[in-house]
């Protein structure tokens, strides 16, 4: 069969924390592409900026041995999502290809998505979202702009992942691996942020999820994510494997 | 003990038909008051669907808020009535009668107000048609039942048209009565609402006999909306001070807590307001009390269970929550006010009868409690979700705004509001109930003792 | 008001029918009579249970020898405490209703209720090896979640035990404290060893002012004591003998659920004892079908609350989904406990609530005994699907933070099927052996039901006038 099936893939994204260098470029590059307003001081302040991706900055260790460490973090798509069962009018929910997707149409703005979900990655949007005359034309029109009232999150570029799956339909093969990068993963110098389908035992990503460093974030809630993270190496000291995954 | 005390049938009728028969002084200007508050809230609901939630204080992660808490607060309330009616129907309290009216009114009226809540504080309230109505046709899809929003609606609907029906079973008699005393379109109106109740024995029947159907179908909704409402936030297993199993029975005896008292505090009102101090006497304040301090106690080993389960897991997220939640400026300073006005001020005053009996302070009192268990609800949902979580840059990064208090006041406002307007045209304490009281209870003589007594179906 | 009193002696064969009157003094004869003697059935049931008690006990000290070091073999014997206490436990608390609903159909129901409290022995004897093989709080050098966050390490052990045998004494207690006036009774209408003891035990009763007012402070002390103490012995044996024993399991509802579910199997086992009383001491004069029907209706809200708590828990869990959530939930419901969930469920819940959902039934005696028979079982099933499974987890892994393997199921050796059987009986054993003590109806409580429930004529019916006195 040539023709990618429905339902033969498993979108996730594997972060390799030791080569993350915390430069925020993939916040930047995940603003522009997918048409987030602009997070202005006032909405700073009044906790209400919405960033699909942020870069945490957390510490490890107690204060003599003390480190201060960064990870990315973005909705991780998780297969046991708290936020999906919670919403009332299938607004969030999962699809066939290991998303967890967004239905703006649908949504009806409860926000219990999300109370419910640990990650705290998902966005309420308090007001119309409005850009200066001069970026009117800078935005993306594969990108719905959300309006006020509805929740929105990461959503894994799943326009570029449309665009990807159409583009390989008609041409007739399978999606290469790699052909499709998300802002983030493109945007990433140092190609920490590695995107691609677990579906397949020979991408790039599912090689990577076998590294022994691997750990997913907040495990005692059992959500089984599909962001898959890599642990940071100490070279002064020898780090247990998931170690970071319970430090706030 | 319910003293008995003999009432001739002509002097009940003039003295609780008092508010529909003739209006008293301070009726109208009290009406127009508040229909003036009604009014200014309904303007700001209206403002903050137009402008969105950003009016409010609202903000990540404290997605749920004032309103929120005054949507639990109100269901609670709405636990007053069929706990006074259906329960203590069941269990055949006599001290219940002259009580029931104003409970189940005040159930009908706080679900009426708690609805207003969830709908308007959705990012989106003019869609939301299709979350309660679970129709499929434009958009091909039902709405997720697996969404305990989806069971909010139908729990609180449910229990809003059995409580309608149940108080408008115990109108009929009433209504009937105040048919054969009035002229003009007051005398149609009572006709057409009366349903033609001329009092023969089969009609008596049939209005008792659905009373206690009604009651008893209604207890299992009682328990239910109330718990239903707890797991909207048990379930969130990722939310530390929610996930806790105890929620739903703490949640409705709590609710009990407040609701009951809230009838106390009506019940004052109706005996200063109406001069009804034949009929709602300090034996009834008596034996609500009674009632609250088992019921307060029992929510207190509630309370106990759920902060012990907190911390039995020893999980830092969970200790650091509730180190905020109880030592944490403002939060300690509402916890001390909550723990002393839900439980540590009232009970131990209602330990003595000389304060059960007395109106004032028992006014004053299940005002303290309804303080306390607003407080409950606040102090479990905004410190639950303003908690610092792992990964998150924001936290505690919630302050009420303005627009907020007003539309909380704004609720207190309108369901007086709709009981001044009830009572202009239905009697708040049932008449019939108030003379089968008295047909129902004798005095004995026991040696040399009189003592009270109530006749029962033999065994 | 017209009423008028019905001439006493009607015969109670209808529903409707005033309930007799009988006089004061014929009441303290006849039911001191009841005491004496005892029919050959009862003597080889009372031998037989007897022996199995004792065969228990011998099972007990057998276990004890044999497995005494590996405390995942005993979930029957912590499931046993618990099912002992539900029953001893829960029972005289029926006999509190009076002091706080002023009830008068539960007057003739109090001895009954609170003879049970002597059961309590039973717990007491199971308790013992059980407090030596639970694990110390702190085990591989980790302590375990428990509510003695910082407390001593033997604290479980200490208070649970202090807690139980005070419970057994307030219980005694509450007991002798309403059976003061009955030894007089039997002081003066008995003969033998029986006047003696009442002689002994009545302290002088004759019935002043004082003696009743100190009586009625005594009851409401020692009840009010009981329940209490009753309470906090549930809360250390459903957290410290069984949940804390499971990493990760935390459910708040669950030592109420238990309290509850012991109520529930307290007033079954009033229910059947009552039955048996009733119908082989020819008490229906004093035992009216109202208790039935009254009880009936006090164990089906009780059933309602019992699927109530267990659905609060079990929504919680299954909704939540984390992993403490999906491990608790394997091991207690899905996992090897499958069966006898269900058969806790439907015993507990849906075939009770079904039978007596029917006031036909409750009006009745026997569908009301079958019931409260299937209750005891469903709740014996329902501590073996609570203690059985937090017990087999090993001692090395009660401090993780959630069950990441789930322990095979111990099955019951003969020395467990022995010691089930054994507390049964000695339940069983101990209350029948009190009824020839004491009248199993308390004299003047039978006496004051019938001084306050008056029955009348009213309008074309009949009705009773139950006073109400402070």
């Amino acid at each position: 069969m040539t023709i990618a099936s429905f339902g033969s893939h498993n979108w996730g994204m594997v972060v390799d924390v030791d080569k993350c260098i915390g430069c925020n470029a993939c916040v930047i590059a995940c603003q522009a592409e997918n048409n987030i307003p602009i997070n202005t001081q006032d909405r700073v302040e009044r906790a209400r900026s919405i960033s699909w991706i942020r870069v945490e900055r957390y510490w490890e260790g107690d204060f003599p041995d003390a480190k201060a460490r960064f990870i990315p973090i973005m909705c991780q798509h998780c297969e046991n999502a708290p936020c999906e069962p919670v919403c009332p009018v299938y607004a969030t929910y999962h699809n066939s290809e290991g998303n967890n997707v967004q239905v703006y149409n649908r949504c009806v703005g409860t926000r219990y998505c999300a109370n419910a979900c640990p990650y705290i990655v998902r966005f309420f949007n308090f007001w119309e979202p409005v850009w200066p005359e001069s970026l009117r034309n800078h935005l993306n029109p594969d990108v719905t702009i959300r309006s006020r009232g509805i929740m929105e999150k990461c959503s894994f570029c799943v326009h570029r992942i449309r665009r990807e799956s159409r583009k390989a339909r008609s041409e007739g093969h399978e999606i290469v691996d790699g052909a499709i990068q998300t802002a983030c993963s493109s945007a990433c110098p140092t190609t920490a942020l590695n995107f691609g389908n677990f579906n397949d035992p020979n991408s790039k990503v599912s090689k990577m999820r076998d590294d022994q460093r691997h750990y997913t974030l907040l495990d005692q809630f059992a959500t089984d994510p599909n962001v898959i993270y890599l642990a940071q190496i100490d070279a002064d000291k020898k780090v247990g494997v998931g170690e970071a995954a319970t430090h706030g | 003990m319910q003293q008995r005390r003999e009432l001739d049938q002509v002097y009940t009728n003039r003295k609780l038909l008092n508010g529909q028969l003739d209006t008293p002084k301070w009726w109208l200007p009290t009406v127009v008051t508040l229909g003036l508050i009604v009014m200014i809230g309904i303007a700001v609901i209206l403002v903050m669907v137009n402008k969105g939630l950003g009016v409010t204080g609202l903000a990540r992660p404290v997605y749920w808020g004032l309103f929120i808490t005054t949507f639990v607060f109100w269901v609670g309330i709405s636990h007053a009535g069929i706990m006074i009616s259906a329960i203590l129907r069941l269990t055949q309290a006599e001290w219940r009668r002259p009580v029931t009216r104003a409970a189940e009114l005040l159930t009908v009226f706080s679900l009426l107000t708690a609805l207003v809540f969830p709908l308007i504080h959705a990012g989106r309230p003019w869609r939301i048609a299709y979350w309660i109505m679970p129709y499929d046709v434009a958009r091909g899809i039902y709405p997720n039942i697996r969404s305990p929003l989806i069971m909010d609606p139908v729990a609180i609907g449910t229990y809003l048209t059995g409580s309608t029906l149940f108080l408008y079973i115990a109108l009929l008699p009433d209504l009937g009565n105040l048919r054969d005393r009035t002229t003009g379109w007051r005398n149609a109106m009572y006709t057409v609402l009366s349903l033609g109740w001329r009092g023969n024995p089969r009609q008596w029947k049939m209005q008792t006999v659905g009373g206690i159907l009604l009651s008893a179908l209604m207890l299992p909704i009682f328990v239910s909306v109330h718990s239903i409402v707890s797991w909207d936030f048990a379930i969130a297993s990722a939310v530390e001070g929610w996930h806790s199993t105890i929620f739903a029975p703490y949640f409705v005896i709590g609710a009990v807590h407040s609701g009951v008292s809230a009838v106390v505090t009506m019940m004052a009102l109706m005996r200063w307001l109406w001069k009804w101090d034949d009929f709602i006497r300090p034996e009834h304040f008596d034996a609500l009390a009674r009632l609250l301090i088992v019921v307060a106690t029992g929510w207190l080993g509630f309370t106990f269970l759920e902060l012990t389960f907190a911390l039995y897991g020893q999980d830092a997220p969970e200790i650091a929550l509730r180190e905020m939640q109880m030592f944490q400026w403002p939060w300690n300073g509402l916890f001390i006010l909550f723990f002393l006005t839900a439980y540590a001020i009232p009970v131990p005053m209602w330990l003595f009868k000389r304060v059960r009996t007395n109106i004032a302070l028992m006014f004053w009192t299940s005002i303290l409690v309804n303080i306390g268990m607003w407080l409950e609800r606040f102090l479990i949902i905004v410190p639950g979700l303003a908690r610092r979580t792992p990964f998150v840059y924001t936290w505690e990064a919630y302050r009420p705004s303005p627009v907020e208090w007003t539309i909380f006041i704004w609720s207190f406002a309108w369901v007086t509001f709709l009981m001044l307007l009830f009572s202009k045209f239905f009697p708040l304490v049932p008449l019939f109930e108030q003379k089968e009281s008295q047909v129902f209870t004798d005095d004995v003589m026991i040696g040399r003792a009189k003592v009270p007594a109530i006749v029962r179906e033999a065994d | 008001m017209a009423s008028e009193t019905v001439a006493a002696g009607h015969e109670a064969t209808d529903h409707h029918a005033p309930p007799p009157q009988v006089a004061a003094e014929v009441i303290a004869r006849e039911l001191v009579a009841t005491t004496i003697g005892a029919s050959g059935r009862f003597k080889a049931w009372a031998w037989i249970l007897g022996a199995l008690s004792i065969a228990g006990i011998v099972a007990l000290i057998l276990k004890f020898i044999d497995q005494g070091d590996d405390s995942t073999k005993w979930g029957y014997v912590a499931a046993m405490v618990s099912f002992l206490l539900s029953v001893a436990g829960g029972a005289p608390m029926v006999s509190m209703a009076p002091v706080v609903a002023k009830a008068n159909w539960v007057r003739p129901v109090t001895r009954i209720a609170s003879i049970f409290s002597f059961a309590g022995i039973a717990t007491v004897i199971m308790l013992i090896p059980l407090v030596a093989i639970l694990p110390p709080l702190v085990t591989e050098g980790a302590r375990r979640r428990t509510v003695w966050y910082i407390a001593p390490d033997y604290s479980p052990h200490f208070w649970t035990t202090l807690g139980l045998v005070l419970l057994l004494l307030t219980g005694i207690m509450l007991f002798y404290s309403a059976a003061l006036p009955d030894f007089a009774s039997m002081r003066d209408h008995s003969t033998g060893w029986r006047q003696r003891l009442g002689k002994r035990l009545a302290r002088g009763w004759v019935g002043t002012d004082v003696q009743w007012r100190t009586l009625r402070m005594r009851i409401g002390m020692f009840g009010t004591f009981y329940f209490l103490i009753l309470v906090f012995v549930n809360f250390l044996i459903s957290t410290d003998f069984g949940q804390s024993l499971v990493p990760g399991w935390r459910d708040a509802i669950f030592p109420m659920y238990h309290t509850v579910s012991g109520f529930q199997a307290g007033v079954a086992a009033v229910v059947i004892a009552l039955y048996f009383s009733r119908k082989y001491m020819k008490l229906e004069k004093y035992v009216h079908l109202d208790a039935f029907w009254s009880l009936g209706r006090l164990l089906f809200a009780l059933t309602l609350l019992w699927i109530y708590f267990f659905y609060s828990s079990f929504i919680v869990f299954w909704y939540g989904r984390s992993a403490n959530d999906i491990a608790t939930l394997e091991l207690l419901i899905k996992g090897p406990m499958i069966y006898a969930f269900i058969g806790g469920l439907v015993l507990m819940w849906f075939v009770p609530w079904w039978i007596l959902i029917w006031n036909k039934v409750r009006r009745g005696t026997g569908a009301m005994v079958v019931g409260s028979f299937i209750i005891l079982i469903g709740l014996l099933l329902d501590r073996i699907r609570t203690f059985v499974p937090a017990w087999s987890v090993p001692p090395e892994r009660i401090h993780e933070k959630w069950l990441t393997v789930i322990p095979d199921t111990y099955w019951p050796t003969v020395f467990d099927v022995l010691i089930i059987v054994g507390g049964i009986s000695m339940v069983a054993v101990i209350v029948m052996l009190m009824t020839r003590v004491i009248p199993v109806l308390s004299v003047w409580q039978v006496q004051e039901f019938n001084l306050l429930a008056k029955p009348i004529k009213y309008i074309k019916g009949h009705a009773t006038l139950v006073a109400k006195p402070d």
